[in-house]
């Protein structure tokens, strides 16, 4: 049975304006997104990836066509809006995991709760619940300088599902990483989009990290030019392409 | 309150830097509050004379210039015979309470300058004049006995640790005669009053000018100063006494004992304009102090303002959290600056340092929140900048900066 769609991008495009260029980067673009999905973006540089995954986050706006959540068009939402659904139904996962040093890994998961009506009993037992999920019980007290770049991509991680969105996006998940920590954070990934249901899109530049998607995007020079289901684990004629 | 430890711990990022602030804002405080606090001290002890409804009459000339001692009997007569009837009278004896206030300003035992106000008065009224301060009966009684009597101050008593009985030289730097008193009594009174100052009977001043002086400048009285009942007749006592005369060679103003203290602030009070300045001069640099350092601050977490705004923090939000930790450094730092100054004069004497200009001093305390007051505003304004830009900050832009 196929799935009900999250999003739904219809003739989107998108271009910048540096000084007197219109520079486009997406081109007519349209993707539905359907729950459950685990989407992995590649990609050349400059092909759209990010600024893809900027517009399905509702980080950016597009310069044209529809981008639909739950009825609602994002284009169309106040910015205040539009923070609120991020707060609400979207977890962010980045590259350089952007912890706040100063708090402690606990109180970084909580700061999505921050937002929310929840007690800070509620929020701290919401945090330690995160915390458990990404395998860092007992690291709650560590300031991320305390971490490895794996254990605070894991906070980090933690931090995008306190909340319970349906959509998590991540960019690079494992750019930083050496190949053991990004595969424990593709494995937490996973475990997400199985057990929790979770949708991610994922930009990578990594096929082995595109392995683990079901689905798989390609992009060049602003336009979709693959787009394949693929089974957990194989490798896509795509990635293959780039691997070697 | 939720956002609240994440606003402290933001404040407390950078430990050297906003100590430094904090100390800055502080120093600025404390400087902010001396100056200020010269000015309103004198208009808070003016504003405590005002109920005791005394009255002075000096030479329209100024009050370097002495009137003559016959003023102090003939204004009881003027203040008669225009039918006013301002002055008190004392109960017992229906004396009018008038006496001379003469300044003798002499070096007390070999210091190198004036360091107390000095004054020949008549003893038998000075202390029915000055409800206010209080003395045992058994010394007032000596001093109105005792011609080369002198009584003091509690401060300056214990400035000098003067006992009643002591010898109580002062060397004539006006006057080219010594004044050899003994201690015969110890005054004490409101915090607002001088209790530095030493009264001595004026009689024993004008035999010393007679004596030795070839009597130049004897039976002048300096000022006159008389105790009266209300204010509207304190008007009409000294419209009547300046009447009275200013056909004559020895013409008087005659004003309220607060307007008289106030004379002092007016001579002063272009400094008083530069010392505002001044003032405007320590809240603008508190500004620039604030403003760089929470403008470096901010700067270095445009990512994580960014990470906050994707997370779903509104631009509201961040505005405040930006503004609070703006605040909070800065509300620090004039707390310090200025309730710590205050509490310093509190417990901190500054007047044996300061030759007898500031007979007491101390902050008001409606100086002290002002200056605090102040800091908050600065705080604010000093954070409005940086926080409107992290609020505005595109978060892809805000991101970028560190992917």
């Amino acid at each position: 049975m196929e799935r009900e769609p999250a999003i739904n991008l219809r003739h989107v495009t998108k271009s910048y304006r540096r000084d007197q260029i219109q520079i486009p980067v997406l081109s007519d673009l349209s993707l539905t997104v359907r729950q459950g999905e685990f989407l992995a973006l590649m990609g050349p540089s400059g092909s759209g990836k990010t600024t893809l995954l900027n517009l399905i986050a509702g980080l950016d706006r597009p310069s044209g066509g529809a981008i639909l959540v739950q009825e609602s068009d994002l284009a169309l939402m106040s910015d205040s809006q539009i923070t609120k659904w991020r707060s609400d139904h979207v977890g962010f996962i980045f590259q350089t995991y952007n912890l706040i040093p100063v708090l402690r890994a606990q109180e970084n998961v909580e700061l999505p709760l921050l937002l929310t009506k929840l007690s800070r009993k509620e929020r701290r037992e919401r945090a330690r619940t995160a915390l458990r999920i990404v395998g860092l019980e007992g690291r709650e007290d560590h300031f991320p300088r305390q971490l490895s770049g794996g254990q605070e991509q894991r906070v980090a991680i933690a931090r995008a599902i306190v909340t319970d969105p349906y959509l998590l996006v991540a960019d690079e998940p494992t750019g930083d990483l050496d190949r053991a920590s990004a595969e424990e954070i593709l494995l937490l990934l996973e475990q997400l989009n199985q057990e929790f249901e979770k949708t991610i899109v994922m930009v990578t530049h990594d096929p082995q990290a595109a392995k683990r998607a079901t689905r798989l995007l390609h992009l060049d020079k602003g336009k979709l030019v693959a787009d394949v289901a693929q089974e957990r684990g194989a490798a896509s004629p795509v990635a293959q392409e780039q691997a070697s | 309150m939720k956002f609240l430890g994440y606003i402290l711990r933001n404040a407390r990022r950078n430990p050297v830097r906003s100590l430094l602030t904090i100390a800055s804002i502080s120093v600025c405080g404390f400087l902010a509050m001396i100056l200020l606090s010269l000015f309103s001290t004198n208009n808070e002890v003016r504003a405590t004379l005002v109920p005791y409804n005394r009255v002075i009459t000096m030479s329209a000339q100024g009050f370097t210039q002495p009137v003559p001692i016959a003023l102090a009997r003939e204004i009881p007569a003027i203040d008669d015979r225009s039918g006013i009837h301002a002055i008190v009278h004392r109960e017992s004896d229906d004396k009018p309470l008038v006496s001379p206030f003469s300044w003798y300003g002499g070096k007390f035992r070999g210091e190198s300058a004036t360091f107390f106000a000095q004054f020949g008065i008549d003893p038998d009224t000075l202390f029915d004049i000055y409800p206010e301060l209080t003395i045992a009966p058994d010394q007032l009684k000596a001093f109105k006995e005792r011609p080369d009597g002198t009584v003091i101050g509690r401060k300056l008593a214990e400035d000098k640790k003067l006992q009643v009985g002591d010898a109580f030289e002062l060397k004539g730097e006006i006057y080219p005669f010594d004044m050899n008193l003994t201690v015969v009594g110890i005054f004490d009174g409101p915090e607002k009053r001088d209790l530095r100052t030493c009264y001595f009977n004026w009689n024993f001043l004008n035999e010393g000018l007679k004596r030795d002086f070839q009597g130049q400048g004897a039976n002048n009285a300096g000022t006159v100063l008389m105790r009266c009942k209300s204010d509207p007749l304190v008007a009409r006592l000294c419209v009547a006494v300046d009447e009275d005369t200013k056909s004559s060679d020895r013409a008087t103003k005659t004003q309220t004992e607060d307007a008289f203290v106030s004379q002092f602030s007016e001579m002063i009070k272009d400094l008083q304009t530069y010392i505002n300045m001044v003032g405007l001069a320590v809240a603008f640099s508190l500004l620039v102090i604030c403003g760089v350092a929470m403008a470096m601050s901010m700067r270095e977490r445009t990512s994580e303002v960014a990470v906050l705004r994707a997370i779903g923090f509104q631009k509201g939000q961040i505005l405040f959290m930006v503004l609070a930790e703006a605040v909070l450094i800065a509300g620090i730092g004039g707390f310090i600056g200025t309730f710590g100054t205050m509490f310093l004069f509190k417990f901190w004497d500054i007047s044996p340092y300061t030759m007898g200009f500031f007979p007491f001093f101390y902050i008001p305390t409606a100086v002290a929140v002002t200056g605090f007051l102040v800091s908050v505003v600065v705080g604010l304004l000093s954070g409005l900048v940086p926080a409107l830009r992290a609020a505005s900050l595109p978060v892809i832009d805000g991101l970028r900066k560190v992917v």
